[in-house]
């Protein structure tokens, strides 16, 4: 724990106490230029990961909110007279602002949109710098002088000093925000926004959320970068400097705080060695060799295809060719990004800092965090009392798709405190009446109530919110998080604290007592010992037991588990028995959806047949299984009831499935 | 309204069927891969260098043409094989960065070999105006209408008419389901990429006699072809057609009463607009999830 704090704070402090002593020892106006744009990039670097790390989003507008926050910087210095603080704050709000306005469209799709969204963002924005020449004087430029902070104009040194505290802040207060629920939530929606939604954790809040502070640190981050050049053009904010931007990223490494440090010091040093013949010649070099080795071990061992490593060796194979052949670099410096951030994305995709921590972890091995004792099952999941009550009625519901009814005018009551068995052969709407009430699909007609009160319906984050969890029949879990995490994240009602407590790091009480609680569920499906294995290595019934648990991690009222059978060996059958029972004596209403005829007779109070989207039989289990419509639409005509089956009921044995 | 109103409307929308034709360009890999290529403007201009290049070499305009096309065809594979075959293959978003990055070359490219000056493209299509109604049009615009509306009719007949049209139909349907089928959903995309290349290819040369060739020629145009393709949805042929008209008359319409400063921006603001309000495009569906 200790070796942990000293290793991962200690070399942060390190750095920053190297960096800020630099001007004390070199006393050159080009070394601290430098510095201050690596301190500048550094913010604007880690506002961009947010997007194209977290959210995993290809952004191309943070050179333009990097423009925006410059000139809004500026103006109020220029025109209204501002402080160095709150002209900051104004550049930081404008990114804020405007990337909120840009999010809250463009982000409600998967797809192509949000880049294409992006660009046109940053198009526009160039247009409005060029042509509201009133204000920004066009390409003219604008000119300013750096304004006072609390009443004292820095000179460079202290600018930068200024500009490096800056990084410092951000740097903590990202930490801080990734490592709470909003960075967790933020990991989730990008494995599966379905489940992010279904588990109450909120898709497009996060979402926006995070592509607004991502564009306030790039607003920041303008601000700063016009108080150090005091000199600003439109046309420094475009395409070509968002493709640098990426190629920092993505060379840093997405996902980390010190690949976007290292990739700020890259862009801040790639134009020093563009113009030097001799450095460009061994960078590319290096890169060829690298290249060469790293593809060549992969394809010996088998470890990837001939593309990913022959592509990035001919890439730097150009690079190498044009150091050496080409009369002028700078002619061809967008084709050099070009290259360069073409092999770093086909061969490298991890970036600098993702390989060097693989090596790092090796080398220093640290202990993980040991955790907090599990919670007590019985305080995290407090016993409801059940009256019997209805507590979902669906009234003549109806979902077509196109000619297609898969729900065709289905009406059901399920009471309080039951286990409700949904049966029906392949194809009978059962998942789709399920992902009607949990919001995945707007109904064609009929109405839901839920409570006494009609249920939101087209939203699975409002159903979340109103008291239903669900698992999936195709297993939706977040898999790069790990086992806890899953559950982590889905803890409904730890996560009290403010967006600014998070980011100042007061937000840990919350997370200590999510995670003993987390543990407690974990402990109820069996997966302590696994708490800490991503989702997507866990065997496939452990992944069943998971999705269990973080749909219980809701604490929801109802619980609607899709099928949670399917595919389960006969000794996690019996298992899944027991947790289904275990989570119902805490007096969650529970509608379980299955093929094995077993199971349902085992758990379920009552049960609901459908078939061709319609109600065929109703009834307690027993009465159900001798039902002529039931074993009609399972087995086909003529067939004999399975005495069996019939004679031992609660056995494991399949009747239809 | 006067003539001059008229005119504008007229000439924007001629120019607003390239946006239509580069914005078809994006529909067709779209179908198949639910990619684009985000250098399409670059293939455009690319396309449009090789093509002057031809004509200098003394080829007569008719047969520069299926040259500059087959250009675009292999280009449209290059893109396909070394920007979105691998991240297609790892159902990642990759393509994306990646398209960026072939475009960026290829800018650069064009910069070093034929220079960063803009230069006039020769054609044996007559630029007299000719007066209809009070209108003028040149011919040179007429035959843009007519290669854009010619090349969008023949990829579709090809489409719905013929069996390897069909496989293409399919698997922008469902790729799995037509792989299973026996057909190769990679050769389809190769396919979509290669006619999404010709078409890019057609574009350059239809509208460089206008334009002039440069570099940066396709820049504007590729990012009104975008707000096209969003603003009509990236499914719908004949609403590219319809919302590019629409958007070059519009756009000379900005450009002649607020400035010629500000004649990207109605397609841009467009574009934004229709993601606020119908983010699968006007002439889109909505896509049921499945889980």
């Amino acid at each position: 724990m200790l070796k942990r704090l000293i290793l991962i704070r200690g070399i942060e402090v390190l750095m920053v106490l190297l960096l800020a002593s630099i001007p004390l020892v070199v006393n050159n106006s080009f070394v601290l230029g430098l510095l201050t744009l690596l301190a500048i990039y550094g913010i604007l670097l880690i506002g961009l990961d947010i997007t194209v790390g977290y959210l995993g989003l290809v952004n191309l507008a943070q050179a333009a909110f990097l423009g925006l926050g410059a000139y809004a910087g500026a103006l109020t210095v220029t025109q209204l007279g501002f402080d160095m603080l709150s002209a900051l704050l104004v550049s930081t709000v404008i990114g804020l602002v405007m990337g909120g306005l840009l999010a809250f469209p463009s982000l409600r799709l998967e797809g192509p949109q949000f880049a294409l969204a992006t660009l046109s963002f940053s198009a526009l924005s160039a247009t409005v710098l060029n042509e509201w020449e009133s204000l920004t004087l066009g390409a003219q430029g604008l000119q300013l002088h750096r304004p006072p902070l609390f009443g004292f104009v820095l000179d460079s040194k202290g600018f930068y000093w200024l500009c490096l505290c800056f990084l410092g802040l951000v740097w903590m207060a990202m930490r801080n925000l990734l490592s709470s629920q909003w960075g967790r939530a933020f990991e989730a929606l990008r494995d599966s926004p379905i489940a992010t939604d279904a588990m109450g954790i909120g898709t497009y809040r996060h979402k926006v959320t995070a592509f607004a502070l991502g564009s306030g640190l790039g607003g920041l981050a303008g601000g700063l970068y016009a108080f150090n050049f005091e000199y600003l053009q439109p046309h420094v904010f475009v395409y070509e400097l968002m493709v640098i931007l990426l190629l920092g990223v993505v060379l840093g490494g997405r996902k980390s705080l010190w690949g976007a440090f290292v990739g700020a010091v890259l862009i801040v040093l790639l134009p020093n060695l563009l113009s030097n013949r001799l450095l460009f010649q061994i960078f590319s070099a290096t890169g060829f060799l690298l290249a060469l080795g790293a593809g060549g071990m992969a394809l010996y061992q088998k470890r990837t295809k001939l593309f990913q490593a022959a592509a990035p060796i001919i890439a730097m194979g150009l690079l190498v060719t044009g150091s050496f052949t080409v009369q002028n670099t700078e002619d061809w410096r967008k084709a050099i990004f070009a290259l360069m951030l073409f092999s770093v994305v086909v061969g490298l995709p991890e970036g600098l800092m993702g390989f060097a921590s693989r090596f790092l972890s090796r080398i220093f091995s640290i202990d993980p965090e040991s955790f907090a004792p599990p919670s007590l099952l019985e305080e995290v999941l407090v016993r409801k009392d059940v009256d019997g009550a209805p507590l979902l009625q669906i009234q003549d519901l109806k979902c077509y798709f196109g000619g297609i009814k898969a729900v065709d005018g289905v009406s059901l009551t399920v009471a309080a405190g039951t286990i409700h068995g949904l049966i029906g052969p392949n194809g009978s709407g059962k998942s789709t009446l399920v992902n009607l009430v949990s919001g995945l699909y707007v109904p064609t007609g009929g109405t839901i109530q839920f409570q006494g009160k009609p249920l939101v319906q087209g939203s699975l984050f409002a159903v979340a919110q109103q008291g239903i969890s669900r698992t999936f029949q195709n297993l939706q879990l977040f898999s790069e998080l790990t086992a806890l995490d899953n559950v982590m994240v889905s803890m409904k009602g730890y996560y009290r604290s403010a967006l600014p407590l998070v980011l100042m790091g007061l937000a840990k009480r919350d997370e200590k007592r999510a995670e003993a609680d987390s543990l407690a569920l974990l402990e109820m499906v069996g997966l302590t010992g696994q708490a800490r294995i991503p989702a997507k290595d866990l065997p496939y019934g452990a992944q069943r037991f998971l999705e269990i648990a973080r749909a219980v991690a809701r604490r929801p009222t109802l619980l609607i588990l899709d099928e949670p059978a399917a595919g389960l060996a006969h000794p996690d059958v019996v298992t899944l028995l027991a947790i289904i029972r275990r989570i119902h004596q805490q007096g969650i209403t529970v509608i379980l959806i299955e093929h094995h005829m077993d199971v349902v007779s085992e758990l379920c109070d009552t049960a609901t047949v459908l078939d061709g989207g319609r109600i065929i039989a109703e009834g307690i289990p027993e009465d159900i299984r001798r039902n002529p419509l039931v074993i009609e639409a399972y087995l086909g005509k003529g067939s004999e009831p399975p005495p069996v089956a019939a004679e031992r009921p609660g056995t494991l044995e399949p009747v239809a499935a | 309204m006067d003539h001059a109103v008229i005119q504008l409307i007229v000439s924007g929308a001629l120019m607003g069927l390239v946006y239509a034709l580069v914005a078809y360009g994006f529909q067709l890999t779209y179908a198949t891969s639910k990619s684009i290529n985000f250098g399409q403007g670059e293939l455009v201009m690319l396309s449009a260098f090789v093509s002057l290049t031809l004509t200098n070499t003394g080829l007569p305009y008719y047969l520069m043409i299926p040259g500059g096309l087959l250009f675009g065809v292999i280009a449209g594979l290059f893109v396909e094989r070394a920007g979105v075959r691998l991240a297609l293959e790892q159902k990642s978003e990759g393509w994306i960065l990646m398209t960026i990055i072939l475009g960026l070359f290829g800018i650069s490219a064009a910069e070093n070999i034929w220079g960063r000056d803009d230069r006039p493209f020769p054609t044996p299509i007559p630029t007299e105006p000719i007066q209809f109604f009070g209108v003028s049009i040149t011919p040179l615009e007429i035959s843009v209408a007519v290669g854009v509306v010619l090349i969008m009719v023949v990829i579709e007949l090809f489409k719905r008419k013929t069996l390897l049209g069909k496989a293409f139909e399919a698997v922008s349907a469902d790729r799995d389901a037509a792989e299973l089928m026996g057909i190769s959903a990679t050769r389809t995309i190769m396919l979509s990429y290669g006619l999404s290349g010709l078409v890019a290819a057609l574009a350059g040369i239809l509208v460089s006699p206008i334009t002039t060739v440069g570099p940066t020629m396709a820049s504007a145009l590729v990012l009104k072809a975008f707000s096209v393709a969003v603003v009509a949805g990236l499914e719908s042929g004949f609403g590219v057609v319809i919302v590019g008209l629409f958007l070059g008359s519009l756009e000379s319409l900005t450009s002649f009463y607020v400035g010629s400063g500000w004649r990207e921006a109605p397609g841009l603001v467009l574009l934004i607009l229709a993601l606020a309000i119908r983010p699968t495009g006007i002439f889109g569906k909505a896509v049921i999830r499945k889980v």
